[in-house]
């Protein structure tokens, strides 16, 4: 396994926020896993990242235990809801930002950097600075900064959560794309039920600081937790009023 | 009807505010400007060029006040700036802010009064070190509590993010907190310069007369009743703040409320 | 490991933010009650007794406050005046150069230009001459070390006003109160109550701390008083000072004392101004 999870617990001021943690996930797949918010799901992947420390249980990420190491050592790179792009660096600049971090040649971080613009579909945007684009397109230049470092594994805290509808759904086209196009591993949260069925090679269920990974989409679909019933229900109501 | 007063009213304005700056500027170009004449018996670059000869000091002046002002400046905004993260990102921020606070209550040159035993002590009386570190103490919670607001939940998320990218500690600072704190950096540069450049009691008290910095020359040439000199270094004073301004205004208020 | 640095961050801030003033709160302490200094033998109550008898420090501080107090709300109010009335004008550029100026302008400065101005030699009395209203200086009224602080009030007033109306400009755009002024016009205020419930407020509110902060900073100040203030009463920090440097040095004590009193006052009144209102923040 690519990415395993044993035991993790955390909590916060004698509240277990997260508890007991197991799950795995083979390399270049994505799990995405569907939760509420305060379901402890951005402190279960902070503590992946490295930024949260676990109270206990084991991470270990390609048959190597990485608890003691430094976030800026993992390899992991965790995105937040909001872009976060810096506002004092132009397009180019923000993608190119790990791999300057890394110290690459200026050749190479312009191949790269051009490439990934390409794959963004955000040609002729480079010299622009982060204020002068769109939600879309910034939350397009926060992935491409990420996953151009290449990083063993790739949390996505529920990265559409500000964009509108129409905006949602070609990111999520992308983002599968690109994900394929770069062998990315990852784990996507989302509170949007439809987004976790489309996104994820593997679907969990958090709720109350606790993980449900489904065996395949079946299973998940047939939880009464997941809401999934109580969708189908609603729209064959619809369905059957409408008739 | 109504609105025919308000520019003349601002324009009254504008010259109450130049008016100390005029006022000062002539002064300083008299002498011998004997009561109740309304015009002096000299007007002319006489006092001006006596700044450039050693009479009166007043350039030695000049330059030890920038030397202090620099220091005080320099030492407050990089100290202020790094201590303040690690002051508004603890878990017990809220009893330092107030901490934080304590200072500005007492009066500077009270401050400095009770503390001037300890200066003494240390070898820190009557001498320009001595200056600078008594200022940089009461300009220090200035710019601690002027960064409070930088560090906030989105730049820890900043700063997690360069973590998660592969960023050093020293990246961090390097390649985003100081960018993005640059025009922050500066107001408070700016500011504590002010501070320091504009401070008496504590500089009169710490420096014992030996630092003579160009508020304390004012205040000698009052007690000499030479105001045509006083004037002279308050434009000294008054004008390298006026540049400073020009350049920064937009700064000076960024982030303040 | 990690907390390392952020170990030494903290102790760099109680040594430089704390330290120090705990420091010389302490030793005023010791000080005003004979434990340390030059001519004291030992702890004893007769400094203490000497000042709260004599009722100067009190005539002072109610002084000082009472200078300080008319001077806020004078510079308050003209502030707020000035922003309301004038708030578009002051953004062009021009204008908005000129506000700034007066900050470039230090206490001393202020100090030693009333005194020029309003003294019985000085500018004004010089045009008095000249138009014929009075015939000697001492005709002048007192305007500067008078007993009512004229001079010390007008010389806060010009260094404080400026400030408020800055700070009260950038209130605005901050505090986007134009946009929420036509809001509540389309809701259906006047202009009046648009003023008297919505700018009025807000702009007090994002400014209490630092009107607080500068009635501490005026009632404590130095310079100004030194120049245009009487013999008696003094403002406090002149009045400290004065019993500190003295020569007879049972005077000194009863300076410190007069320290001690004062720094325990101030704190008093602006923890009973802030904490009771903690719950919605400190700023």
């Amino acid at each position: 396994m690519f990415l395993e999870i044993k035991d993790i617990v955390k909590s916060f001021h004698n509240e277990h926020v997260v508890k007991t943690l197991n799950f795995q996930l083979e390399a270049h797949q994505t799990l995405s896993i569907l939760g509420k918010s305060g379901c402890g799901k951005t402190t279960m992947l902070k503590t992946i990242a490295g930024l949260v420390s676990p109270d206990s249980g084991s991470i270990i990420l390609n048959g190597e235990r990485i608890n003691d190491k430094k976030p800026s050592e993992r390899n992991i790179v965790y995105l937040y809801q909001e872009d976060l792009l810096f506002p004092h660096l132009n397009i180019f600049e923000n993608i190119a930002f790990g791999l300057r971090l890394k110290k690459l040649s200026n050749t190479d971080i312009t191949e790269r950097v051009s490439q990934m613009i390409k794959s963004l579909e955000l040609e002729g945007q480079a010299k622009k600075m982060p204020n002068q684009l769109s939600g879309g397109q910034r939350q397009r230049v926060s992935f491409g900064r990420a996953i151009i470092t290449e990083p063993s594994l790739l949390l996505l805290d529920e990265p559409f959560g500000s964009l509108d509808a129409g905006t949602r759904q070609r990111m999520q086209v992308l983002f599968k794309k690109l994900t394929k196009e770069y062998q990315i591993t990852s784990l996507f949260v989302t509170h949007d039920l439809k987004e976790a069925v489309l996104m994820g090679d593997k679907i969990g269920y958090m709720h109350k600081g606790q993980l449900k990974v489904y065996e395949g989409k079946k299973e998940f679909i047939n939880d009464p937790n997941t809401g999934v019933q109580h969708e189908i229900a609603f729209w064959d109501g619809l369905k059957v009023n409408s008739d | 009807m109504k609105r025919y007063w308000k520019p003349f009213f601002l324009s009254f304005l504008v010259l109450l505010v130049l008016f100390p700056f005029t006022y000062m500027v002539l002064l300083s170009l008299m002498s011998g400007w004997q009561f109740p004449d309304f015009l002096p018996s000299y007007f002319g670059f006489k006092n001006w060029a006596t700044i450039m000869t050693s009479e009166g000091g007043l350039l030695q002046s000049f330059v030890i006040s920038v030397i202090i002002s620099l220091s005080v400046a320099i030492v407050t905004t990089i100290s202020g700036f790094f201590i303040s993260r690690v002051v508004y990102y603890h878990p017990k921020s809220k009893v330092l802010n107030v901490l934080a606070y304590f200072p500005y209550i007492l009066a500077p040159v009270v401050f400095a009064a009770c503390l001037s035993f300890f200066f003494i002590k240390l070898g820190l009386f009557g001498n320009v070190t001595g200056v600078v570190v008594a200022q940089f103490l009461i300009a220090f919670p200035y710019a601690l509590i002027f960064f409070s607001s930088f560090w906030n939940q989105k730049m820890k998320s900043y700063a997690d993010l360069t973590a998660t990218l592969g960023g050093s500690r020293l990246q961090t600072y390097t390649k985003v907190l100081l960018p993005m704190a640059k025009s922050m950096l500066l107001v408070c540069f700016f500011q504590t310069f002010l501070i320091s450049w504009f401070e008496y009691g504590l500089t009169s008290i710490i420096g014992i007369g030996k630092v003579q910095t160009l508020t304390i020359k004012v205040f000698l040439f009052i007690k000499e009743a030479n105001y045509y000199y006083g004037a002279l270094s308050c434009c000294l004073l008054i004008f390298p703040p006026v540049v400073l301004l020009y350049f920064n205004k937009r700064y000076v208020f960024k982030k303040m409320v | 490991m990690k907390n390392r640095i952020p170990h030494i961050g903290l102790v760099l801030f109680v040594l430089i933010g704390i330290l120090p003033f705990a420091l010389a709160f302490i030793y005023a302490l010791l000080y005003s009650f004979g434990v340390v200094g030059v001519v004291n033998t030992g702890f004893t109550f007769k400094f203490w007794l000497a000042v709260l008898q004599s009722g100067e420090f009190f005539k002072s501080l109610i002084y000082s406050a009472l200078i300080a107090f008319v001077s806020m709300a004078a510079s308050v109010g003209g502030a707020l005046w000035i922003t309301i009335q004038f708030r578009q004008n002051l953004e062009k550029k021009f204008l908005s150069f000129i506000a700034y100026l007066p900050l470039a302008i230090p206490g001393v400065v202020t100090g030693f230009f009333i005194f020029q101005l309003l003294s019985k030699s000085g500018f004004f009395a010089r045009i008095s001459y000249a138009f014929g209203w009075i015939r000697e200086a001492t005709d002048f009224p007192d305007l500067v070390n008078d007993t009512f602080a004229l001079g010390i009030n007008l010389a806060f007033i010009t260094m404080v006003l400026p400030f408020f109306v800055l700070l009260f400009l950038n209130v605005f755009k901050n505090e986007r109160l134009d946009e929420l002024s036509i809001l509540a016009q389309s809701l259906g205020a006047n202009p009046r109550q648009v003023v008297q419930r919505i700018q009025l407020p807000i702009l007090l509110k994002k400014a209490r701390i630092l009107i607080v902060l500068y009635f501490i900073f005026l009632l404590g100040s130095y310079e100004v008083p030194l120049i245009l203030g009487q013999e008696s009463p003094q403002m406090l920090s002149v009045l400290i000072i004065r019993e500190i440097k003295q020569y007879d040095l049972d005077k000194i004590s009863e300076g410190y004392v007069a320290a001690v009193l004062y720094t325990i006052i101030v704190s008093a009144t602006v923890l009973f101004l802030f904490l009771p209102k903690r719950k919605n923040a400190l700023i």
